[in-house]
């Protein structure tokens, strides 16, 4: 099984008049074929600036400072704007949040999905028409010939991120990426979404990033989880290794405030998320950390891996680990 | 008690500090604090005009008519040989005071109208919008026409045209805020508390549908200086010899072959004020409207 | 998709009925509410006592008032707009001989601030911090902020005077349209170039546009489908609302031009108290815009598929 996705020593900084942000610095990970890797992270996190990165949409203020993002052998930060028209749609494609914002309103549902069809093939959009009734019914739409006339404000929440889920699925991309795909949606419509999502993996065979602040979600659905704190990543493994034996203490206190063990009260995390222009020196999560030590105000972690392959960013599994990475 | 106390403190301090706030913004927009100043600047001379006018704005003198600016007379003098200084100073209470007055007075009748259509609903809604639109149905400048037509000629009834033909606006304005703002929760929780329907209107739905009325407020003096002026140009407004800016240029035309500044100065204030009240318009958008302020923070 | 559009032309036709209808009742109401006596109203201040009575007599204003608005309602739908106090012939003869002038300086000063200020203002919308930019919104605030018939003069004063290239007044020949248009133009100039700018900036940070981009899509399909055509909307509001402008614009630069249409028409039988003529005006005028009002609800309708659910209550 080879890696679809490969990120090295990501840094990208927002340039803003109140300083430059910081919101993704030193983050690498990889993506396997046909695997689910789960990105959890509050906001703020550069979860999403990552999304962003990935599909070639960043824009300034956002600045790809330094890094690598190997995609099937081509490195996606060298990209021109023309090279990536190529992939965008086609190899990669995205899953918005809102389905309220990201869509069109003046044009048809099925006419927005078809764009995806045209950018990538010669004909005009309505000769791709029913493959996205095809692309509908997948996605279960119901009443799809009907669907693809539809405008969507004459849709629901639910239907509309369908809809971006098959403008996403169209051209069956080696990666997608699913930014949020559920948070706009109320808790029944997300198990569904969450269903298809698993479905489609399994049919698509497409290695799909899932984004979410909702980590009880990726225990759900995901492989792999990845954990990320104010622009770093703290922890990353198997979903199972992750969730029942998390190392870093964000991870832990995430779990344990979302009472994932069905212990006895709910624990916030206290602190705040730092600001990303002057993030704490050393590991940023120690200001908020209850095991800090002295170490961790001074030096940024390096990620070690343990014997079940989870790599953890913290100083409390350094000495006795196998070897630590840098970044 | 002495929460309750400390609590009033704080939100008396918290207004305080969004006034600031929005203060500061509107100071940063160069043009709009600028422009703020020339109105004042203007304010002024329309109260103190006749009293700083170095000659007499109505005494003329045709031996001496149309003179260009020179020492004694420092714009010139107009057709008749009066003083273009002197009138042009006596003459910035006509204009911006019918200005102010009528978008104000309309305004006020209007956003009241608005406020009643978007609340009430009902019987007074449906009313409301009709005459509404019929009166939408006119241009504005062609009802502020019509309108001094019928009432004849002079300040008051350029007043009520002017204001008239600018309410119609604010009815709608304000109706589309208050029926976005209606559905807050805020306004269900005054009607619980068991304000009565005038109360609530007042204090809940008021403030916060003021923010776009104010800014329209700025946009429409201009209009309204627009619209005075044309009808003074037209010879339908305030009668001679009343030294109304529009006016003189209506009654200095015949001569713009051969003595522009007759022209060319008043309506080169008309302009300047215009462009100030919109200027403060841009300025109170940005300050007022959160969207408005994103915006502009992005770029 | 198509019923709801019929819908919606349907009962938006209906509304613009109602108000024309309103429009006429409020014009036949004003003149005989207002205190004092109507014929001397009309009359104006210096008639004599005959004038007043022939006026009375004319005009009917003896007769009790529900026939006078029985014969004004069916006067109208004749299309019998009454006789010109001043003239002597037929109301709408008139109108009909200067209506064209209106139209044609209209049309082409309309055609004109379209053609430079929506290029111009998507222009500086794309290229923010460049010389269009600063070109598009300077012409944005003078356009808005100069008084319409002052430009007039000033450019009779550059153009007909110093340079003596165009002429400055009457309708003789094409080139004398070319004055009046362009102050025309530039009055809708400035809030046109604006509000566009602004639609395309609002169009641009849109999150559809991510969306499109995401696809695969051309940077050139991108900007037309999804940028423009959602900018129409707002440029089309301000196209709509700008009518009335264009109307009393009109008006007033026929006056400053010696423009042989109905604004200038209009002005003229304001001063010699011809009532009846300047009701005509009024009453076609806007009825017109009335017409101009409910054909832009359904282009808009046309293009924002949204427009079509609401139908006029919201309104």
């Amino acid at each position: 099984m080879s890696d679809v996705l490969t990120v090295k020593n990501l840094k990208i900084y927002y340039e803003l008049p109140q300083g430059v942000v910081r919101a993704v610095d030193d983050v690498s990970f990889n993506v396997r074929e046909g695997e689910i890797l789960g990105i959890a992270g509050e906001s703020g996190s550069g979860k999403s600036t990552l999304a962003l990165a990935i599909t070639g949409l960043l824009r300034p203020p956002a600045r790809l400072v330094s890094g690598t993002i190997m995609f099937k052998g081509v490195d996606l930060t060298k990209l021109s704007e023309r090279e990536w028209r190529s992939i965008r749609g086609r190899r990669i494609s995205i899953v918005f949040q809102d389905p309220n914002t990201y869509l069109n309103p003046v044009y048809t549902a099925g006419f927005q999905v078809a764009e995806v069809f045209e950018a990538h093939r010669s004909g005009i959009t309505a000769s791709f028409l029913r493959y996205v009734i095809e692309i509908f019914r997948r996605v279960r739409i119901a009443d799809p010939e009907r669907r693809v006339h539809s405008y969507p404000h004459q849709l629901s929440g639910g239907m509309k991120q369908r809809v971006l889920i098959s403008m996403a699925i169209a051209e069956k991309p080696d990666l997608i990426v699913a930014d949020e795909p559920t948070s706009a949606l109320d808790v029944t419509i997300q198990a569904e979404i969450i269903d298809l999502m698993n479905e489609l993996r399994k049919s698509l065979g497409s290695s799909i990033i899932f984004i979410t602040h909702d980590l009880a979600l990726l225990a759900e659905i995901s492989d792999r989880i990845m954990v990320m704190y104010a622009g770093k990543v703290v922890e990353l493994g198997d979903k199972n290794t992750i969730i029942s034996e998390p190392k870093h203490p964000y991870t832990k206190a995430i779990l344990e405030s979302i009472n994932y063990e069905r212990k006895s009260r709910l624990k916030a995390i206290r602190g705040s998320i730092p600001s990303l222009i002057n993030p704490p020196r050393g590991c940023r999560f120690h200001p908020r950390c209850p095991f800090a030590m002295e170490r961790c105000s001074v030096e940024e972690p390096r990620g070690i891996i343990d014997v079940k392959g989870r790599i953890v960013y913290c100083h409390l599994y350094e000495g006795g680990g196998d070897g630590g990475i840098k970044g | 008690m002495e929460d309750k106390v400390a609590l009033l403190d704080k939100v008396k301090e918290a207004r305080r500090r969004r006034i600031r706030e929005l203060w500061d913004v509107f100071r940063s927009n160069k043009p709009a604090y600028i422009s703020m100043y020339v109105l004042l600047l203007l304010a002024i001379a329309s109260l103190a005009g006749p009293y700083i006018a170095p000659l007499d704005p109505y005494e003329f003198d045709l031996s001496k008519a149309r003179l260009p600016p020179s020492l004694e007379h420092p714009l010139g003098t107009d057709e008749l040989g009066r003083d273009m200084l002197s009138r042009i100073l006596v003459g910035a209470r006509y204009t911006l005071g019918i200005a102010v007055l009528s978008v104000i007075t309309g305004a006020s009748i209007g956003t009241l109208l608005g406020l009643i259509s978007g609340y009430r609903g009902g019987l007074w809604d449906v009313v409301i919008q009709r005459v509404n639109d019929v009166l939408l149905a006119f241009p504005t400048i062609l009802l502020a026409i019509a309108l001094v037509a019928f009432l004849g000629q002079g300040v008051y009834s350029l007043i009520i045209a002017i204001a008239v033909s600018s309410m119609p606006v604010y009815v709608r304005l304000v109706r589309a805020s208050v029926l976005q703002v209606v559905t807050e929760d805020y306004v269900l929780a005054a009607r619980m508390l068991g304000l009565s329907e005038w109360s609530t209107m007042m204090r809940h739905i008021l403030p916060n549908v003021l923010a776009p009325v104010v800014v329209q407020l700025s946009y429409h003096m201009g209009l309204a200086i627009l619209i005075a002026s044309a009808l003074g140009f037209l010879g339908l407004g305030v009668p001679p010899p009343a030294p109304e800016w529009g006016a003189m240029i209506g009654s200095g035309k015949v001569y713009i072959f051969s003595n522009p500044h007759i022209v060319v100065i008043p309506g080169f204030l008309i302009s300047i004020t215009i462009l100030a009240f919109n200027m403060v318009g841009d300025g109170l958008r940005e300050a007022l409207d959160p969207k408005v302020r994103a915006l502009v923070r992005r770029l | 998709m198509a019923s709801n559009l019929f819908t919606y032309v349907f009962f938006r036709s209906l509304q613009s009925f109602v108000t024309f209808f309103g429009a006429l009742l409020l014009f036949f109401f004003i003149v005989r509410i207002l205190p004092g006596d109507p014929a001397r109203l009309l009359a104006g201040p210096e008639a004599s006592e005959e004038d007043v009575a022939r006026i009375r007599e004319l005009l009917g204003l003896n007769k009790p008032i529900y026939e006078q608005l029985f014969s004004y309602i069916t006067g109208i739908l004749r299309g019998d707009l009454g006789v010109s106090l001043k003239y002597g012939t037929p109301v709408l003869h008139e109108i009909l001989a200067r209506l064209p002038y209106t139209i044609a300086l209209a049309l082409v000063a309309e055609a004109i601030a379209i053609a430079i200020a929506v290029p111009l203002g998507v222009l500086a919308a794309l290229k923010p911090r460049s010389v269009i930019a600063y070109l598009a919104s300077t012409l944005g605030i003078l356009g808005a902020s100069l008084p319409v018939f002052w430009v007039g003069l000033m450019l009779i004063f550059i153009f007909a005077v110093e340079l003596r290239v165009l002429p400055s007044s009457g309708a003789e020949s094409p080139k004398h349209i070319i004055l009046p248009a362009l102050t025309l133009s530039f009055f809708l100039m400035g809030n046109l170039t604006r509000i566009t700018r602004a639609a395309v900036l609002e169009a641009l940070s849109s999150n559809h546009i991510l969306t499109a981009i995401a696809k695969g899509l051309p940077l050139n399909k991108v900007l037309v489908r999804h940028v423009l055509r959602i900018s129409l909307i707002p440029i089309l509001t301000v196209i709509s609302l700008q009518l009335g402008a264009l109307l009393g614009g009109a008006i007033i630069t026929e006056t400053v031009f010696a423009w042989p249409g109905i604004g200038s028409l209009l002005v003229d039988s304001l001063f010699f108290r011809d009532y009846v003529l300047a009701q005509g005006i009024i009453m076609l005028v806007v009825g017109f815009f009335i017409v101009l009002n409910l054909l832009t609800d359904i282009a808009y309708a046309l293009v924002d598929p949204r427009v079509r659910e609401i139908l006029w209550r919201i309104r």
